[in-house]
């Protein structure tokens, strides 16, 4: 009997101490519960959304490039099934279940959730009413001067995925909290005003409380942060996307005037990767190479497919190939060497013309690991913003100049430049060479429609299937005839569908998808 | 065990009148309800509650047969004798045989829940690595389906089907008492005494948390008190592919595309235009025909090779009254048909078990293995749908025309060839039409692809890990007091593996550095048990109390480390790599707790009636505070109606009785953490030049937590009968059980604009519904024939009761193909359009009058898809229902003979009704060189092939239809073992007491289904998307079934 209580007592002493075995954490991760307790932490965050900033670039050229008149899926005559899903997207014919559609969304969606996460931690709010960016107080610890700094930057990352989403998808969801997803299904989608109302909310307020210094005093250590000059130069953006062209002159002149940003002298300086954050770049997405996992997956996906080490180390991949109708682009008309053509675009194979956009791929020593960044924005892309607002003035004309002149160009006169629909054809070819592979082209075609009404999109692109007809679409081998292939791009198409998976997956309510899908 | 019969006879000159008695041989006890059959009339009596019995008989009526449930029936003839005492022997075949439960053992005859016993017998015979795999077909309610073929491949295995979403179906595995979740794959197959299987809620609910997908128990083997016996078994064979891909080679195929070219030239309803064969078919037939010398390359024979399996095993076992002991060890290896894959394992096992007195006992279990895994870097898809123009060396011609182009300038004969080399290039040959061709101005490519040939990748790179493991166990039992025991348990599980992957320069691409890949991962699962095991047994009565706590932990850690740029490939230790790479270079570290209080009553009333009832709870650190307790309880009672005197006297009843179980099993395996959001490194650079390293986390991209996530749990009712006829010559089995899995643990889909794709949610209820039926019958038991057949059949259905308040889940798989939840459905339904055959004509298709948006739905040659709503618009409203992977039965027939000295053995297997998606065809490559998808397919508006084969190219994307929806239906000749036991005149001097000649054959035959298309119907995918049970059924470059053959030595000595 004595064994029988001796041993029910270890047990139970035993038992006690086992309570703990249950009661365990993460060894090898932070939790986010527990997180956000200093300005430190709060950095550390940020730090993360910057870096969560490259995922949706994986896909948007996919989006923008390929869809413009600027690149193509090379191998017209492959059916492979990666091949196939960019060639769908070139000709707008992407299914709503397309794997590049939804990737580009739930990328975007993720970093503006880490980024809600971070305003809510300092307890900054949009109100949605009045359509502005309040700030309360925080538990954590941080000094204003902090609290600012990041804040801004956040609200400015949050407005970059809205304002691209908006643009290619119309009104999307609008989240502006940490949203659980019980709430989730409840959510439709905004209007498209109501997704530009939180955008310039967002830019107000990274223009409210982002650095102002020039760009020549900004410190070493935060060269590649968003500032106020930034957020200028995206809201004018998107002032200009919404046709509200003095709203962004009044920026753009500011910018002009006070930032300290300026052109580089050689526009190779641009994207040399010894010249990161010259004095041009106003927001870059950035990488590094070296083995630490943050290099720029894109040379190699760039360049040439099947060149081996003959472009870069570790073979390319032959993506947003450079059309030929671009490469003759350059120079026509003007009769000069465009400087540009050589660095944006790259030969591979004398005799077969395989191009590649070659201002975005620098050598690397490690596949997959490039250490070219991704500019968002840069001064020239304010000059040409400037002029579009401006219309057709000498004033404009002279900021093309600039960018033509370092181009190697002879400069427009009101001369040669007699109508305004030829101002608008230069400025748009202008703003195409210069910006060719950046992303831009894209948007900038949505936009022509209200800043510059000669431009039209549709046009413009049923113009390249037809250059581009007997050297590309006329080789894919379904019967495709020119009109078939014309008739694909309608003003309805030049939005992408609301990717299939998020109608599917909400029963409750019915998320409408976009005319034309 | 020979039936025997004791008579003990004492005389009583009385001719008319006999009495006498029935005992138990080994106890003396004596057994009431005794049937005794009179053979000559058919009448039966049995005997009172002391065993006694009397009647009187005639003097024809002579011959007699006594049975009784659990005992041998014995035959008697009655003699002068009037007075006789029946010693019966207790049948260890059937009923008595004792069934290890969770947490110690009980009698079969007295089990109230469903649980298979497999002896092991031959098992280690398998020419497999593996135990599970030498399972199939051999329990019922117990599927194991070989996804994947290769060395030492873990099978999928459920216990009555699917009942979480999360966890999936994978049971629990416990060996000796400690739950490990790979037990299967490490044991060596000789070492193990006996497997149960646990497939009702009620037995597996004392397993609590870790119960729902049923419970798998291995015990090993022990020693016995005797003079040390030697066993010693070797064997050796072969493997090969039973079926390959039918490929067309490169030489066909342009036959075909030309013959193609001709007939359509006739037909008016095909553009000419589009009448052509491209650039790069004839750049391959050129290398082909030309460079080659028309002699194709069959690049599955590149990589399949007859892989060899080697098993030796060695054990004595022996011992005194007060010691026993076992010791093991055993060596296997297993060579995969693909080359580079190897798979090698060497085990030792120590059991002893020491008697300190009758009343303190201890067993020391301790089990050391090595194993080694030789992976391929390729599999085996990169090397079927190779074309057959690539060779896999440059030959001369080759390698002169590759050096046309200045980047290939230094390729020389007897280099890899890659598909690349023959891009770009000015290509002049004759073709099929005997025309001769010149590639335009440009150049043309024979091939696009940047992969390179999968076979210099192979030989370029090393994929080995090494499994270092100890499972050791102390227990340690002391009666406390008469029938009291108290027993404690220590068992620890450690494990440490280590792997180098290392990719030799220019492996995957040129100008690729080396790279070397290096993983240590540490395992150590501690478990301590402390039972109280009361018995009581009175004459009527037997009462059985259990109660016990029981505490495990877990400690994970895992580390990779990447190094890149050796100065040389054959230096291949970290030491030298010029750099280590960040983003392959890793470290965790992962604790995991359960505490767990259980108890049990067994009562059996007469052995004729038995009621059982468990209760477990479990604390889990998978859970939040709050959420970390699970109860599990369960009862379960059993009728043994043939012991009831009504039936009694069916002298042919042997056994009948009839089971009732209910209880409550638990499932808690999700990810780590589900209950936390955790952050994870995300950095960033800032600053001038390329910047610096800032440190950044972000939140998980794969799923969202919930804190309240908690456990699900299944409930089950189980009804089981048994029943033997005819003195146990025919005994049956049969279980039909429901469950209800509610609370179900899911990732499930969130809306992507919440940034995070799905989330942790207890939700919804699954339903599982089917029978087991399980025969075996004792055909023929003649001196020197004996032939049994042994036949199992089983059926689960499930239907999802309930997903919260959603009515569906809609999952895409890898190639965007959809796969269905829905509620009152199968767990996973196929959901796409049905197609009708394919659009003869442009005509045909203007006729139909239907519109749609969809992409390329409408081209001649292209799949019909149905407009299943009928409202003359093709979308997405039109899909539907396609079938689900789940099949109808499953089966297995496993018939012994044994004739004189030679036994024979066969398990045919089979599997029934279950559908699978083949992704096969959505690439390219397969459609084009498969021969199946190719053979009557249309080509033209008047040729259009049977009406129902697409062109490979046209239309509408196959991957969102039927048509690629197979059945995964088969059956085949499992296995065959074949024995010669040499006569022991022969081998005595030998000095051997028993030496046996086997050989042993698998997949003699194996049939699968007419519309299959692919190699392997048992082939699943199940990384990425499969990982998820939302998302089953996905078929893709099946590696092929094995057909092995084995030769095998058995000494005793």
């Amino acid at each position: 009997m004595k064994n029988i209580v001796s041993l029910l007592i270890l047990s139970s002493i035993f038992l006690a101490s086992c309570e703990k075995n249950i009661d365990l954490y993460p060894q090898s991760n932070i939790t986010s519960g527990d997180f956000f307790k200093n300005a430190s932490d709060v950095q550390i965050a940020l730090n993360g959304s910057y870096n969560a900033l490259r995922d949706p670039l994986l896909e948007e050229w996919k989006l923008t490039e390929l869809r413009s008149d600027n690149t193509i899926m090379w191998s017209s005559a492959s059916k492979s099934a990666p091949n196939r899903d960019l060639s769908d997207l070139d000709m707008f014919i992407p299914s709503t279940s397309h794997t590049a559609v939804y990737n580009y969304w739930i990328a975007n969606y993720f970093n503006i959730r880490n980024v809600n996460n971070i305003l809510n931690s300092l307890n900054i709010n949009y109100d949605p009413t009045v359509g502005k960016l309040n700030a309360g107080s925080t538990t954590v610890v941080i000094t204003d001067a902090q609290k600012k700094a990041v804040s801004s930057e956040a609200a400015f990352i949050r407005a970059y995925h809205y304002f691209n989403l908006v643009r290619l998808f119309g009104g999307v969801m609008v989240i502006h909290e940490p949203l659980d997803p019980f709430e989730a299904i409840k959510i439709n989608r905004s209007t498209v005003d109501n997704t530009y109302k939180l955008i310039i909310a967002d830019l107000t307020y990274a223009i409210e409380n982002g650095s102002t210094l020039k760009q020549a005093s900004i410190p070493v250590a935060n060269l590649g942060k968003v500032d106020a000059w930034a957020a200028k130069a995206l809201l004018a953006k998107v002032y200009l996307t919404l046709n509200r062209k003095t709203d962004a002159a009044l920026l753009l002149n500011d910018i002009i005037t006070n930032s300290g940003y300026g052109l580089v002298t050689a526009y190779a300086d641009v994207f040399s990767t010894t010249n990161e954050m010259n004095k041009e770049v106003m927001f870059a997405i950035r990488y590094k190479a070296g083995g630490i996992g943050q290099g720029s997956p894109f040379p190699n996906l760039f360049a040439s497919e099947l060149s081996g080490v003959a472009i870069i180390n570790g073979d390319g991949a032959g993506q947003n190939a450079p059309s030929v109708e671009l490469s003759n682009a350059y120079s026509v008309l003007t009769g000069a060497v465009d400087l540009r053509k050589a660095v944006s675009i790259g030969t591979y194979g004398a005799e077969y013309n395989n191009l590649y956009p070659k201002k975005m791929v620098a050598q690397v020593s490690l596949k997959g690991d490039g250490e070219n960044d991704w500019i968002v924005i840069r001064y020239a892309d304010v000059l040409l913003m400037l002029a579009e607002a401006q219309g057709n003035t000498a004033a404009s004309l002279a900021l093309m100049n600039q960018t033509r002149a370092r181009a190697g160009l002879p400069a427009l006169t009101a001369t040669t430049v007699s109508t305004t629909e030829i101002f608008e054809n230069e400025l748009a070819k202008e703003r195409r060479l210069e910006f060719a592979f950046e992303n831009i082209r894209w948007f900038d075609l949505l936009r022509f429609k209200t800043t510059m009404p000669s431009q039209d999109a549709v046009a413009t692109i049923k113009a390249n299937f037809s250059a581009m007809w007997t050297g590309h679409y006329s080789k894919y081998p379904t019967p495709l005839t020119l009109a078939t292939i014309q008739s694909y791009v309608t003003d309805q198409k030049l939005l992408l569908p609301i990717p299939q998976r998020e109608i599917d997956n909400n029963t409750k309510i019915v998320i409408a998808q976009n005319p034309g899908y | 065990m020979m039936p025997m019969l004791l008579c003990t006879l004492l005389v009583n000159a009385q001719k008319t009148s006999v009495t006498g008695k029935v005992i138990d041989k080994e106890t003396g006890a004596p057994l009431s309800g005794v049937t005794i059959l009179f053979e000559k009339n058919k009448k039966a009596i049995t005997t009172k509650n002391d065993g006694t019995f009397s009647f009187t008989i005639n003097t024809p009526d002579k011959n007699v047969t006594f049975t009784y449930v659990g005992y041998l029936a014995q035959k008697m003839t009655l003699g002068e004798e009037t007075n006789y005492v029946i010693s019966m022997v207790q049948d260890n075949t059937l009923q008595s045989e004792v069934v290890v439960i969770g947490y110690g053992t009980q009698k079969k005859s007295s089990l109230t829940g469903a649980i298979s016993k497999f002896k092991n017998e031959n098992l280690d015979e398998a020419p497999v690595s593996r135990i599970d795999q030498a399972l199939q077909g051999k329990i019922a309610g117990l599927t194991i389906q070989n996804t994947s073929s290769e060395a030492g491949a873990a099978p999928k295995i459920s216990i009555r089907g699917i009942s979480s979403l999360y966890a999936g179906a994978s049971p629990l595995i416990v060996v000796d008492g400690l739950p490990i979740a790979d037990g299967l794959s490490f044991l060596n197959p000789a070492d193990i005494e006996s497997i149960e299987v646990l497939k009702d809620a009620a037995s597996a609910a004392i397993y609590g948390s870790r119960g729902a997908s049923g419970v798998i128990i291995v015990t090993t083997k022990k020693g016995s008190s005797s003079k040390t016996k030697y066993n010693f078994k070797y064997s050796s064979g072969q493997k090969k592919a039973y079926q390959r891909y039918d490929i067309m080679t490169t030489k066909e195929y342009s036959n075909m595309l030309f013959n193609e070219v001709a007939l359509r030239a006739t037909d008016p309803g095909f553009p000419a235009k589009d009448n052509i064969v491209g650039d790069a078919d004839r750049a391959g037939y050129i290398i082909e025909n030309a460079l080659l010398g028309g002699k194709s390359t069959d690049w599955q024979s590149e990589t399949l090779r007859p892989g060899g399996f080697k098993n030796i095993q060695l054990s004595a076992s022996g011992g005194s009254n007060n010691v026993r002991f076992f010791v093991s060890g055993g060596y296997q290896n297993d060579e995969g048909m693909q080359n580079k894959s190897n798979y090698e394992k060497f085990n030792i096992r120590t059991r002893v078990d020491v008697d300190f007195s009758s009343k303190v006992k201890l067993s020391v279990n301790i089990n050391p293995s090595y194993a080694k895994k030789v992976s391929p870097s390729q599999n085996f898809t990169n090397f079927w749908r190779a074309p057959t123009w690539l060779p896999v060396y440059h030959n001369a011609l080759t390698a002169a025309f590759v050096n046309t182009n200045p980047q290939y300038a230094g390729i020389k004969a007897g280099d890899f060839a890659h598909p690349r080399h023959f891009s770009n290039l000015k290509y002049t040959g004759i073709m099929p039409d005997g025309t001769t061709w010149t590639s335009p101005t440009k150049g043309a490519s024979a091939s696009g692809s940047a992969q390179q040939n999968a076979y210099s990748d192979i030989m370029r790179s090393d994929i080995t890990s090494n499994d270092y493991r100890l499972q050791s166990s102390v227990d340690l039992s002391i009666e406390l007091a008469k029938g009291l025991i108290f027993k404690t348990v220590a068992s620890s599980l450690m494990y440490y593996t280590n792997g180098l992957s290392f990719y030799e320069r220019e492996y995957n691409s040129e100008g690729s550095l080396n790279r070397g890949v290096y993983t240590n991962n540490r395992y150590v699962d501690l478990l301590s048990e402390n039972t109280l095991n009361y018995t009581k047994q009175t004459k009527k009565s037997n009462i059985n109390v259990f109660a016990g706590f029981t505490s495990q932990t877990t400690k994970i850690q895992n580390q990779q480390t990447t190094g890149i740029d050796f100065p040389s490939d054959k230096i291949r230790t970290l030491n030298s790599a010029s750099q280590i790479e960040k983003s392959g270079t890793t470290g965790t570290n992962n604790q995991i707790g359960l505490i767990s209080y259980l108890g049990r009553v067994n009562y059996a009333y007469d052995d004729k009636y038995l009621i059982s009832a468990s209760y477990r709870t479990d604390g889990s650190s998978y859970f939040a505070q709050g959420s970390k307790w699970g109860q599990f309880p369960s009862i379960s009672g059993g009728w043994v109606v043939s012991k009831e005197k009504l039936l009694s006297k069916l002298y042919w009843l042997s056994n009948l009785k009839l089971r009732q179980s209910y209880g409550v099993s638990g499932n808690n395996r999700i990810v780590d953490f589900a209950f936390l959001d955790l952050l994870y490194g995300a950095n960033y650079n800032y600053g001038s030049g390329t910047g610096v390293t800032a440190p950044g986390l972000i939140s998980s991209d794969d799923y969202l937590s919930n804190p309240n996530i908690t456990w699900e749990s299944t409930r089950q009712n189980n009804f089981g009968v048994d029943l033997a006829l005819f003195s146990n010559k025919v005994s049956i089995t049969f279980d039909i059980y429901k469950s209800v899995t509610d609370r179900l643990l899911l990732q499930q889909s969130a809306m992507a604009f919440t940034g995070v794709p799905q989330f942790w949610n207890n939700l919804g209820k699954l339903q599982n519904k089917g029978f087991e039926f399980e025969v075996t019958t004792k055909n023929i038991q003649k001196k020197d024939f004996i032939w049994t057949t042994s036949a199992n059949i089983s059926q689960t259905r499930n239907k999802i009761l309930e997903l919260g308040t959603e009515a569906f889940l809609l999952n895409q798989g890898e190639r965007t193909e959809v796969y269905r939840n829905k509620v009152g459905d199968p767990l996973v339904t196929f959901y796409g359009f049905k197609t009708d055959g394919v659009w003869l004509s442009q005509d045909q298709i203007n006729n139909s009058g239907l519109k749609s948006a969809l992409p390329s739905i409408f081209a001649p040659g292209g799949l019909k898809v149905v407009d299943m709503n009928k409202d003359g618009v093709i979308d997405n409203n039109d899909r539907t229902d396609l079938g689900n992977p789940y099949p109808d039965f499953n089966w297995g027939v496993t018939n012994t003979f044994k004739f004189k000295s030679i036994d024979f053995s066969f398990l045919l297997q089979g599997v029934h009704g279950g559908k699978l998606i083949n992704g096969d065809p959505n690439y390219n490559e397969s459609r084009r060189i498969i021969r199946t998808y190719n053979q009557n397919r249309w080509i033209s508006p008047l040729n259009p092939g049977d009406g129902k084969t697409p062109y490979s190219t046209n239309g509408f994307n196959w991957m969102l239809t039927d048509y690629v929806i197979e059945d995964a239906s088969y059956y085949a000749l499992r296995e065959v073992n074949l024995g010669y036991t040499l006569p022991s005149a022969s081998i005595k001097k030998l000095k051997v007491n028993s030496m046996r000649l086997y050989f042993s054959a698998q997949n003699l035959f194996f049939i699968t289904a007419a519309n299959y298309r692919g190699v392997n119907p048992e082939g699943r995918f199940s990384n990425g998307p499969y990982s998820s049970v939302l998302i089953d059924g996905y078929q893709r470059g099946a590696f092929p079934i094995p057909q092995t053959f084995t030769a095998g030595i058995d000494i005793n000595f």
